[in-house]
């Protein structure tokens, strides 16, 4: 085989050791520049972010200070206990805890009933040949396409003659029905990977089916589940047009509304910056704090839909 | 505290009283379907789809053809929908001057956003995919926007974009001094708007494509550009080649994606007013005129706009995919 330099190159790079000093010049300034590039990139990412957290521990006559302190000095650390402080002046029942009590509320129960209910529609999907089962499916995918806002007002209505508006049941008990078509789709795919032989062992065992499904399936599509709980878990958390829609009173505000207050009642004339970038912060840290401890699930279930799909 | 328990008690009964009637139906549709003597499997798996079925008619079906039926009619929740054909499709196109406005700034914000992301996302992603050292710190950093919440995200680029004191405007300031231009209003000017969006919605999404690209590539066999090596391929010819077709299929999950999130924006254009003469985005006309104005049949009209402009693309997309798309399975 004639080495073209394309082929040498390659090589030197996957082990085999040929390599000339001009070519290792070249090595060296191919990795310079990919080691630069992603640098730059990351700036991008990464001057945005810092800029939020900088923002939230500035005193506010630090705001407008150019150069850009990114240090501040003083640190207001004050400011995270202050921006909620101020929010209940205007509001006395919404307080941090209140806050972070309703967040949680909502996502939780969520969380769960979303859960439950996908992975066994998606194991019924996965393993049971039953009629119309394919047509079944392809509908629940069609369903991915369907803009939220077009079934929003009559759903809204829906909640409306149950007399459930300004109630967290929109945003909890309905999961139990609703489950996500893309988590559906997903734990299919992934149940799909897994043999059938623990189960069938089991059935020959004697196991009922709602045994076979939580003793044999839940542990081993675990992974699965835990990525994509992660994302549900963001979904939730981060879901804006459900509680502006279906909560009307302020002590019931999760998060992200009681952020959306702030601004609306707090900030209107002369935005205070530094206490929105706090309350930011403070939002965006549980969601940080469960990426850096389960990254992977996060990547995963990104990942599955787009690739092995 | 007391308040609070009083709003989430009744909730976490109803909540369990409904995750525990459900299970009470599957159980009993799989023993009722049994004894009349459908087979097993039929029984088990209607049973298991069950939330799914409740929930597609009840959530999805059901609200999917009244709204259809709202979107010919007036109806402001208090008295009951009163016919009125096609009245609201004409005033949303003829007389409703917040409509084209708005309609061009959602078109122009898919148009720019998903093909800006998805390079910048493939420029990346190839990056990481040259024996990068550290591949799981880097992925780690350009992942970090898409974890954020949209909110906070669009809070922070409004700050970013602050015209008297924002980061943006500081680091242009030289620019301006130099052109002796005033500095830019960024999202309160009808004509910025639109790039200050594109820049934001890059920030957040790119990361994300970007792994996900990351993923595509890692999926390719190595054995396909050594193959194309020896035939004696060049590094362009290898992405065009190989890397394009092999990644064509995840581009095309990316850029399907892209386009139905983009075109539904939400938050972010809650969060950050546009001038009234940019135009809004359309899901929050939509959401303004019906739970604002009250005026449901409209924004139903103007929600299955929405709908067709989605499904055409979409559609344009999986057409157009038979050109560009490569699936291994298909061909050999």
């Amino acid at each position: 085989m004639a080495a073209t330099p394309a082929v040498a190159a390659e090589k030197s790079m996957s082990g085999a050791r040929v390599r000339t000093p001009r070519m290792r010049m070249r090595q060296m300034l191919d990795r310079v520049l990919t080691y630069a590039l992603l640098i730059f990139f990351s700036l991008f990412v990464l001057i945005p972010f810092a800029y939020m957290i900088s923002t939230s521990l500035k005193t506010e006559d630090q705001l407008f200070i150019w150069p850009i302190r990114w240090i501040p000095d003083p640190i207001a650390w004050s400011n995270y206990p202050q921006a909620f402080i101020e929010l209940s002046r205007i509001a006395p029942n919404l307080t941090f805890w209140r806050i972070l009590a309703n967040t949680l509320f909502i996502t939780l129960l969520a969380m769960t009933a979303e859960l439950i209910a996908v992975s066994l529609v998606a194991y019924g999907f996965a393993r049971f040949q039953f009629p119309l089962r394919n047509t079944l499916f392809i509908i629940l995918l069609s369903t991915m396409m369907l803009p939220g806002i077009v079934t929003l007002i009559p759903t809204f209505l829906i909640w409306r003659n149950l007399q459930l508006i300004n109630t967290y049941d929109p945003l909890v008990t309905g999961i139990w029905l609703g489950g996500g078509a893309w988590a559906v789709f997903l734990l299919r795919q992934f149940l799909l990977t897994i043999p059938r032989d623990f189960e069938e062992a089991a059935y020959i065992d004697g196991a009922n089916v709602l045994q076979v499904f939580v003793i044999i399936m839940l542990p081993l599509i675990k992974p699965a589940l835990l990525a994509l709980a992660v994302l549900i878990f963001q979904g939730n958390w981060n879901n804006f047009m459900g509680p502006l829609i279906y909560l009307n009173s302020v002590d019931k505000f999760p998060m992200v509304m009681a952020l959306k207050f702030f601004q609306e009642s707090l900030s209107k004339e002369a935005p205070k910056w530094h206490y929105m970038m706090a309350m930011s912060t403070v939002m965006a840290a549980p969601l940080l704090l469960l990426y850096f401890m389960a990254q992977r699930y996060f990547i995963e279930g990104l990942t599955i839909g787009g690739v092995k799909g | 505290m007391e308040a609070a328990i009083q709003s989430y008690w009744p909730t976490l009964v109803r909540w369990s009283l409904v995750g525990g009637a459900l299970g009470a139906m599957m159980y009993l549709l799989n023993t009722g379907l049994q004894r009349i003597g459908v087979k097993r499997d039929i029984a088990r798996g209607y049973a298991f789809v069950l939330p799914w079925i409740f929930g597609f008619l009840i959530f999805s079906l059901y609200p999917f053809f009244y709204s259809f039926y709202l979107s010919f009619t007036e109806y402001n929740i208090f008295q009951p929908p009163r016919w009125i054909g096609l009245d609201n499709y004409v005033r949303m196109f003829t007389s409703d001057r917040n409509f084209w406005p708005s309609l061009r700034l959602t078109m122009l914000y898919a148009f720019f956003n998903v093909p800006l992301g998805m390079i910048g996302a493939l420029g990346v992603a190839l990056l990481l995919n040259r024996n990068v050292r550290a591949i799981g710190f880097w992925r780690t950093l350009y992942y970090l926007p898409a974890v954020l919440p949209a909110a906070a995200v669009a809070l922070l680029w409004r700050w970013m974009f602050s015209p008297s004191s924002g980061l943006i405007n500081f680091f242009l300031q030289p620019f301006y001094a130099l052109f002796n231009m005033q500095p830019l209003a960024w999202f309160t000017d009808p004509n910025l708007v639109l790039p200050a969006y594109v820049i934001m919605g890059m920030w957040g999404v790119f990361g994300a494509n970007a792994v996900i690209l990351l993923a595509g590539l890692k999926n390719i066999p190595r054995a396909l550009y050594e193959a194309a090596q020896i035939d004696g391929a060049g590094t362009w010819a290898q992405f065009r080649f190989v890397t394009i077709p092999m990644l064509s299929p995840t581009l095309f999950y990316t850029l399907v994606t892209g386009i139905i999130g983009a075109l539904q924006i939400f938050t972010q254009a809650f969060f950050i007013t546009t001038p009234q003469r940019a135009g809004q985005f359309l899901n929050v006309l939509i959401y303004q005129e019906a739970f604002a104005f009250r005026h449901m049949g409209y924004a139903s009209a103007m929600a299955w706009f929405l709908l067709a402009v989605i499904l055409a693309l979409t559609l344009l997309v999986i057409r157009s995919s038979a050109l560009w798309v490569y699936y291994e399975s298909e061909k050999g």
